[in-house]
């Protein structure tokens, strides 16, 4: 037993045996008596090891560093490395930070002036270009004129290209009015206003570059105010957009519905007792609605739902309602207005019968709520619409004839919920907001990408799978070309997918799954394997080292010894 | 005999309720019946119509908005969803209300024919209808995937009136939740739906607390298509609740709901027994003094009428024979059944409560209990089957299930379908599965209880076992039908949390069908009787959780033993043992001398200084 004791010391000792060996010739010259004391008698040194052993275990404790370094340390890296797609980061931190687009709104502008000579028009629109350049302090936003043939008059409807045709006709004094059908600004003009082809200014060419510039004032602010709140560089920003001008256009953008190619339309009929329990409600938005709906096609989609729900309690019981009890006033928790199903978000129009009704001090309505709200209804941003019938407590049935005020109240709603600027007539207005939605949606993609870049930087442990790049290259792709045709149609329908795109590479799920592993886990499984395995390859290195360097030496002082002799 | 009656009761109830269809958009009503045993069986029944032009058209009056959009969504054509909790005691209740139509096992049942052109697209929709109801009703309805999911192929039919052109691309998908637990959180969902919520009408008497309080109860959601010969075709909504009221515990008041024996004079005793004295009292059958209101078991009254209901339909009907006397408050009529044993309430539309009172029956001492009893509760139909399902086998590796199917007609044989939803990691041996009479010793031969079995075997972790057996049992017989498994491990992450608890397995659906077909009629039988049984508790062999670091620390340490051994026995050199380094005690002592032996020496040399001094 004690035999093999020793020998296990032996053994454990054994590549220090230089050492112990030094050490007890240090005992014998400090202490020659404690060595006489030993009762397993005098020690002796071991055999000197073989050169061949001595290389051999060298050999080993190499393999094994060896093994471990070469194929041990790969494996583990490969196992445990989190797989992330090569993203153009860089690129992406340009189109967030507006480098890679310059957003350029290119509007042409076509001239048709029929009563005039090729020459006078030429003139009249050199000089007009001229004035515009001068007003515009917003290089983003570009009016561009062009010359319409005068046979092209029966077909302006059809010319997709000008954003809006001025119509020059000769009258009496200097006036504009502008189509309520179509994109079209008639100036009249009196004869002699016309420039002579030397002059270098015009009254004619300055009232028609204002007359534009009044037209297109608001776009021009929206898509500014658009651009500064995104971080575009500062050359490309307008500067004269006021404070106050700027806090109501961001009313108004928060107020708006965030793009989607198809809204869900709800309209809910409620009542706090049984009566009344129908509508005529498909008829009433036939009439009344369908109108509005079929010209904002080219933009969004529309579906319709309607529903009736009785014994439905307002979340504010009180008969007058001021403007608090409002954002309580729609019982969330018991009205069934959940989202309808399907990614379209839902606006909600809802008629709730019954004799509240809203306190409107005269000065509040028309300064906090924009004019908004009347006494019948109000609009809840980026939800929808609540207007407050009162009808005879018997009534059955709600006709058609009267749904009338509050369809057209949720029309008009309708529109400022999707974004559509206020001034112009409806079809300049509808091409505006096809404009401000591209814009709109080709920032909010950069901004996507961006926050995407940001995160892949931001957290080195998380995984971005195929998926995601995949998803990025083609936001880029669309996004420069939505870039290069804004303003046009195609640009919409490029933003549009852009948008989508980056979306769903943001939102990912498989990107979320992993993301927090903990080292302190790391830790508990790797310290109960690498410890034990860890240490003894460890001391057999530094004890190899050791021996190695004492060998070095040794043969160093072997060498200076015969240079002695 | 009873066919016959089945049968005519059957069409009865078709003619009846067909014109209603067509006539009103909603209707809704409640059938009370008194069971014996103090127990009192509500059912509700809601009907709401749509005609389909509307629904397609997305305009919803009485249809909820809600639902209506899921079906849209996911293409379903048919949809049937049931909410259910407890046991119907058939021995002592007898048959099921509604000849077990309108109930699901415990838990949650959904199944649903949907219109799709292939399987996948199937189970998409599928998937997309259980997540919208999921959300809908608050259940976890979103956990019924693949294995959970299965086709059956005989046991259901659609109950709707559906065009041959839609019929040929329908998918029936049947799931079950046998673990979820129905609460108040899927009841008010589930009134959400009603056009008048819970505010008017029967709902008001739905209350969370006692519904699941009940013995047994169950909500089901149907929806069906019915076109009504030379109507428009209309989407039938039908919501139904079910319950067993225990009539004592409900009369507890709800701030000291503690049972607690009642004191000796308030016992009631049943005088007949011989030994029957003042000190000595047999406690006398309960349903010999069922008395009752509505607001002590319901804990409220009602709060009028819904106006939209048909007025043709009275909402409130009480089964109990004509002979008992029950008052009700004014502003409501009553109308006694030709059946005697059933009596309808028609309720002014201006009434604000409704409230009805069972008197217990005027007990004449000379006519005797028996005759009482005899007269005051309708006596239960005695159902086509009665079944128990339970598990046998040992250990925990082999495992058997075992179902006992009693006929208790005297002279006509049942034949049914026995459906099984089992899961994956029940492993059946589809050979061991047997039907025998009780008293017989094995199968016979000619005339085999086993007539068709439909089996689609479980892939692990992607779907269920699924075991169809059409089945004929003789009159008058009990059946034992038996059939082994094995339960599978499973892996780490697979265990729910509390898996001690053990598994549940859904019940077992048996549709009895219709005793006469037309024998030369391909079109299918219709279901006569369903019924469930009790769902099961598998306990499967369950790890210790812990395992996985016991695991690693395990294995890392038998790792690093065999390493450390064998890497020392490669590297380091073997000596004599009195050749290597001392590593005795001695030696020990010696190092310890040799590092401070100079101090001890100094301060001995000191104190020999002082001595010579």
């Amino acid at each position: 037993m004690s035999a093999r004791r020793s020998l296990d010391i032996g053994a454990l000792g054994g590549t220090s045996s230089s050492k112990a060996t030094t050490d007890a010739a240090i005992a014998e010259n400090v202490a020659p008596h404690a060595v006489i004391d030993e009762t397993s008698g005098a020690r002796k040194q071991p055999p000197p090891e073989k050169a061949s052993d001595v290389r051999r275990r060298t050999y080993v404790i190499l393999s094994f560093w060896l093994i471990v370094l070469l194929l041990g340390l790969p494996i583990w890296w490969r196992t445990t490395t989190i797989h992330r797609a090569n993203l153009p980061l860089d690129e992406m931190l340009d189109w967030a930070d507006g480098k890679a687009c310059r957003p350029v709104f290119p509007l042409r502008i076509s001239i048709q002036a029929n009563s005039l000579q090729e020459q006078e028009a030429q003139n009249l629109l050199r000089l007009t270009q001229h004035a515009l350049d001068d007003l515009n302090d917003f290089s983003g936003h570009h009016l561009r004129l062009q010359l319409s043939p005068p046979a092209a008059e029966e077909s302006h409807h059809g010319d997709d290209g000008a954003a809006l045709t001025i119509r020059l006709i000769p009258g009496e004094s200097t006036t504009s009015t502008l189509d309520p059908y179509a994109p079209i600004l008639d100036i009249t003009y009196p004869p002699n206003s016309i420039p002579s082809p030397t002059s270098s200014s015009s009254s004619l060419a300055t009232y028609v570059a204002g007359q534009l510039r009044s037209t297109f004032a608001e776009e021009q602010a929206i898509i500014s105010f658009l651009l500064s709140n995104n971080s575009i560089p500062s050359e490309h920003r307008p500067q004269g957009l006021t404070p106050e001008a700027a806090e109501s256009l961001s009313k108004r953008t928060t107020r708006s519905l965030k793009y989607a190619p198809t809204y869900h339309l709800t309209f809910s009929l409620f009542a706090s007792g049984p009566l009344p329990s129908s509508w005529d409600i498909e008829a009433a938005i036939d009439e009344f609605m369908k109108p509005v709906l079929n010209v904002l096609t080219p933009i969004h989609n529309f579906t319709i739902d309607t529903q009736v729900q009785l014994y439905a309690n307002p979340g504010v019981q009180s008969q007058i309602l001021s403007k608090e009890d409002l954002s309580s006033f729609i019982n969330a928790a018991e009205w069934p207005l959940s989202p309808s199903i399907g990614g379209a978000p839902t606006i909600n129009f809802i008629v709730f019968v019954g004799n509240q009704t809203i306190l409107t001090a005269p000065r509040e309505t028309s300064e906090t709520e924009g004019g908004l709200s009347t006494s019948q209804s109000w609009l809840v941003p980026q939800w929808g619409t609540v207007y407050l019938l009162s009808l005879p407590s018997d009534t059955a049935h709600v006709s058609a004839a009267t749904l009338r005020q509050p369809l057209l109240t949720f029309t008009s709603h309708l529109l400022s919920l999707t974004g559509t600027p206020q001034s112009g007539s409806l079809p300049l207005r509808l091409s505006t907001l096809a404009r401000i939605r591209s814009a709109d949606l080709l920032l909010r993609a950069s901004s996507t990408l961006g926050s995407l870049a940001r995160l892949a930087l931001a957290l080195p442990s998380i995984s971005i799978p195929g998926s995601v790049a995949d998803g990025v290259s083609k936001t880029m792709t669309h996004l420069r070309l939505a870039c290069e045709t804004l303003g046009g149609p195609e640009g919409l329908a490029h933003a549009r997918i852009a948008e989508a795109e980056a979306e769903r590479a943001f939102f990912e799920k498989s990107m979320v799954g992993q993301l927090y592993f903990p080292d302190e886990h790391k830790l508990a499984v790797y310290l109960p394997l690498l410890g034990p395995v860890g240490v003894p390859l460890l001391m057999g290195l530094l004890n190899e080292i050791k021996a190695w360097r004492k060998r070095r030496r040794e043969r160093a002082e072997r060498g200076a010894e015969k240079k002695k002799e | 005999m009873r066919q016959l009656f089945s049968l005519l009761l059957l069409s009865l109830v078709a003619l009846c309720f067909a014109p209603h269809a067509s006539a009103a958009d909603y209707h809704e009503q409640l059938v009370l019946r008194p069971l014996p045993l103090s127990a009192l069986l509500a059912s509700f029944n809601f009907r709401s119509n749509t005609t389909l032009s509307a629904f397609e058209a997305h305009n919803f009056r009485f249809f909820p908005r809600s639902l209506g959009q899921i079906l849209q969504h996911a293409g379903t054509r048919e949809l049937h969803l049931r909410f259910s909790l407890g046991r119907w005691d058939a021995e002592s209740w007898g048959a099921r209300p509604w000849e077990g139509a309108r109930e699901g096992g415990t838990g949650v049942e959904l199944w649903a024919w949907l219109e799709a052109d292939t399987d996948e697209e199937a189970d998409r929709k599928w998937r997309t209808l259980t997540n919208a109801l999921s959300g809908l009703f608050c259940a976890s309805l979103n956990f019924i995937d693949g294995t959970r999911t299965t086709r059956p192929v005989m046991s259901f039919q659609p109950e709707g009136n559906h065009p041959n052109s839609t019929m040929t691309n329908m998918h029936l998908l049947y799931g079950v939740l046998p673990h979820e637990v129905v609460c108040t959180e899927n009841l008010t969902p589930f009134l959400k739906l009603l056009p008048c919520k819970g505010k008017a009408g029967i709902a008001t008497l739905l209350d969370g607390h006692k519904l699941f309080d009940a013995s047994w109860q169950s909500m089901a959601i149907d929806v069906r298509p019915v076109c009504p010969p030379g109507g428009e075709c209309v989407l039938e909504m039908e919501q139904t609740i079910d319950m067993v009221l225990d009539i004592e515990r409900s009369k507890r008041p709800r701030g000291n709901p503690i049972p607690r024996p009642p004191p000796a004079h308030e016992l009631k005793c049943d005088t007949s027994k011989p030994y029957h004295s003042g000190d000595t009292c047999f406690p006398a059958d309960y349903n010999a003094n069922q008395d009752w209101s509505l607001s002590q078991i319901f804990g409220r009254t009602m709060k009028g009428t819904c106006p939209l209901t048909d007025p043709n339909v009275p909402p409130v009907c009480l089964q109990v024979p004509n002979s008992r006397g029950v008052y009700i408050t004014g502003g409501a009529t009553e109308k006694k059944n030709l059946d005697l044993v059933s009596r309808c309430y028609e309720i002014a539309p201006d009434t604000p409560e409704f409230e009805m009172v069972l008197p217990r029956p005027e007990s004449n001492e000379e006519s005797g209990q028996a005759a009482v009893v005899v007269q005051e509760v309708v006596k239960p139909e005695t159902p086509l089957l009665y079944a128990e399902r339970s598990f046998t086998g040992h250990g925990q590796e082999h495992g058997g299930v075992q179902t006992i199917l009693r006929n208790p007609s005297p002279d006509t044989e049942v034949e049914f379908i026995y459906m099984e939803t089992l899961p994956w990691f029940m492993r059946i041996y589809l050979h061991t599965i047997e039907a025998r009479i009780e008293g017989q010793a094995g199968a016979s031969k000619q005339d085999p209880l086993i007539q068709e079995v439909y089996y689609r075997p479980a892939v692990d972790r992607a779907r269920g076992t699924q075991l169809e057996v059409r089945m004929r049992i003789p009159p008058a017989s009990t059946v034992f039908l038996t059939y082994d498994f094995e339960k599978s491990i499973l892996r780490y992450t697979e265990y729910p949390p509390d898996a001690n608890r053990g598994f549940d397995v859904a019940a077992a659906v048996i549709t009895i069908l219709n005793p006469n077909p037309n024998p030369n009629a391909t079109s299918p039988r219709f279901a006569a009787y369903n019924l469930r049984t009790t769902s099961l508790l598998c306990s499967l062999p369950t790890p210790d959780f812990s395992m996985p670091y016991n695991v690693i620390i395990f294995t890392s340490t038998a790792i690093a033993l065999a390493f450390g051994g064998m890497f020392n026995i490669i590297v380091r050199r073997f000596v004599a043992a009195n050749e290597g380094p001392e590593m005795t005690l001695t030696a020990v002592k010696e190092r310890l001398r040799k590092r401070f032996g100079g101090f001890l020496q100094k301060y001995r040399g000191k104190a020999d200084e002082k001595k010579s001094e």
